[in-house]
């Protein structure tokens, strides 16, 4: 059983169509990236798998479909959404103590408490929403959705609006819920964080799948793509033949570009035949963003 | 049930947060209404015999308050949780449309209820009006502020924008209820007109509800109870059914 199934997930808007049969499985213990330009259908998606849109396809939550079997499935489910949202009649406790009370969960105070530390709102507890900056809102969202510790959590855009540190704070708690079990989809605009963080990766464009493999055989994709290489020599002489090849030149560094990874080796050996001496070498490889992109535009 | 009982706690504290406005308010309005035309119209006959204007006056203001705070209640909680966007919380949650529907629509009511209860401590003492019939008055208060309930919740969906939803009040809602019976007795008019005000269907709410009070009815008591009943039945009916298919809730 995976932790979630998406089979032939087709979604419009009047004749705009954000999702067109979409298929994929998210296995139990993944750490899910979704990857996709604004408008690629993300939302749409993670709208469609939390019961707020409707859709033409299958969507099942830890084996519940979420039409057929929608309670069983919403309590597997912890969703983050993108827009920011909360209720100004009540405090940070109120909140939680209710968004609990939904999932029929009357005696988690210990947790609560425990989730309001880990997102650093714990001098807010006792604070009206209203009083909450737009990262604080934004880390109660997350609160809400972890309250009743769902099976998948999933993440959209969590992090945005909320300052570095607290950020890196925020990924350590999610990173050690993931390693209790939780299976985790995120979708984030940082991809240094999806890079960091997740073990597989899904992009989507126009509501189309583009991509769908483990992060190590998308960054293995890395060798195919342009890059760039720092060569370091001794005394600022360099190999005329390579001269075409130098996008930039500091002092003694000489920055080359490449057609791909595998170009390195045969300049190296040009560089020896003409005697340079090379004191440091720096290969940049391709980022995530950099094969995303590369993705994009194919 | 837990979760239903959650949301309906929570949709009660909310009014209750804000007692100053939702109880209070209402009470002070009422205490004015019965100073104003209680006391200057006093001697306006009610043409029921024994029933002073200021008696007649007090189960209608009650009941206007009622139906407006009934109103109020589903159609200002909705539109707020949308407005707010943390109606999103409750959709995700594993509560049904119909829990997620009666929760409102409970709240609602009791907020009705406790308004009520607190109009009629406020004025009962300008008229001595005792109730002469508990089970009229518990249905006609309870099925009464249900229909009341039920139109603000729909409002509440289906309005975009805090002036729709006024505008739904204030020209469909309030127009109703002040012209239901609460400052006059319907068979004081005559001819056409007295056939336009029994086409009012808070008429026989505010009718039926004084009858518990004063065991004295303008319309047909029981087709009265019959047609709030069937009235309250459809309204709710219609509001469950935009909540299920998530008509502007969902996308």
């Amino acid at each position: 059983m995976y932790a979630l199934e998406i089979n032939n997930v087709s979604k419009s808007y009047g004749t705009f169509n954000a999702l067109n049969d979409i298929s994929f499985n998210v296995e139990k213990g993944d750490f899910f990236g979704l990857l996709g330009v604004n408008g690629a259908g993300k939302t749409s998606l993670i709208s469609s798998i939390a019961g707020i849109n409707s859709f033409n396809g299958t969507i099942k939550v830890m084996g519940h479909d979420v039409i057929n079997d929608v309670v069983k499935a919403k309590y597997n489910l912890g969703v983050v959404p993108q827009e920011l949202a909360f209720d100004p009649f009540l405090t940070v406790y109120q909140t939680l103590k209710f968004q609990s009370g939904l999932y029929g969960i009357t005696n988690n105070k210990d947790w609560i408490d425990e989730v309001v530390e880990r997102v650093y709102l714990k001098d807010k507890i006792n604070s009206n929403t209203r009083s909450l900056s737009g990262g604080m809102k934004r880390r109660l969202m997350v609160a809400q959705a972890l309250v009743h510790k769902p099976p998948l959590i999933i993440l959209d855009e969590p992090t945005a609006g909320v300052d570095v540190e607290i950020r890196k704070s925020l990924w350590e708690f999610i990173t050690e819920l993931h390693n209790k079990g939780h299976t985790i989809l995120l979708t984030t605009h940082y991809l240094e964080e999806v890079e960091k963080l997740c073990n597989k990766i899904i992009m989507i464009d126009k509501g189309n799948i583009i991509a769908k493999s483990t992060k190590a055989e998308l960054i293995s994709q890395s060798s195919t793509l342009p890059t760039t290489v720092q060569i370091e020599t001794s005394n600022g002489e360099f190999s005329p033949e390579l001269e075409g090849r130098v996008i930039l030149r500091e002092g003694n560094v000489f920055t080359l570009k490449l057609d791909n990874s595998d170009q390195l080796l045969p300049i190296l050996n040009l560089l020896k035949l003409a005697d340079v001496k090379i004191n440091d070498i720096k290969i940049n490889h391709p980022s995530l963003e950099d094969i995303f992109i590369n993705y994009l535009h194919r | 049930m837990q979760p239903f009982i959650q949301l309906t706690k929570k949709e009660i504290y909310r009014f209750m947060s804000i007692w100053m406005q939702t109880i209070i308010g209402p009470v002070t309005t009422a205490i004015l209404y019965q100073l104003i035309f209680g006391a200057q119209l006093s001697k306006l006959p009610t043409g029921i015999a024994g029933v002073s204007y200021a008696t007649y006056l007090i189960p209608g203001l009650i009941m206007m308050q009622v139906l407006l705070n009934s109103f109020g209640n589903g159609s200002s909680s909705l539109i707020q949780s949308k407005y707010t966007g943390n109606i999103i919380f409750v959709l995700m949650a594993p509560i049904s449309p119909f829990l997620i529907y009666c929760a409102y629509l409970v709240s609602s009511i009791v907020r009705g209820i406790i308004v009520g209860f607190a109009v009629f401590v406020g004025i009962y003492w300008f008229g001595g009006c005792v109730p002469k019939s508990i089970s009229s008055l518990l249905f006609f208060l309870i099925f009464g502020s249900s229909i009341a309930a039920g139109m603000g919740l729909i409002a509440g969906i289906i309005s975009d924008k805090f002036d729709q939803l006024s505008g739904f009040q204030s020209f469909i809602i309030v127009p109703l209820i002040y012209l239901a019976g609460i400052f006059f007795n319907p068979t004081s008019f005559s001819g056409f007109w007295q056939h336009v005000a029994y086409l009012n269907p808070f008429l026989y709410i505010i009718d039926g509800f004084r009858y518990g009070f004063i065991a004295h009815s303008s319309a047909n008591i029981e087709f009265g109870v019959i047609f709030v009943f069937c009235l309250a039945i459809v309204i709710n009916y219609i509001g469950y059914m935009l909540i299920k298919k998530g008509i502007k809730i969902k996308h």
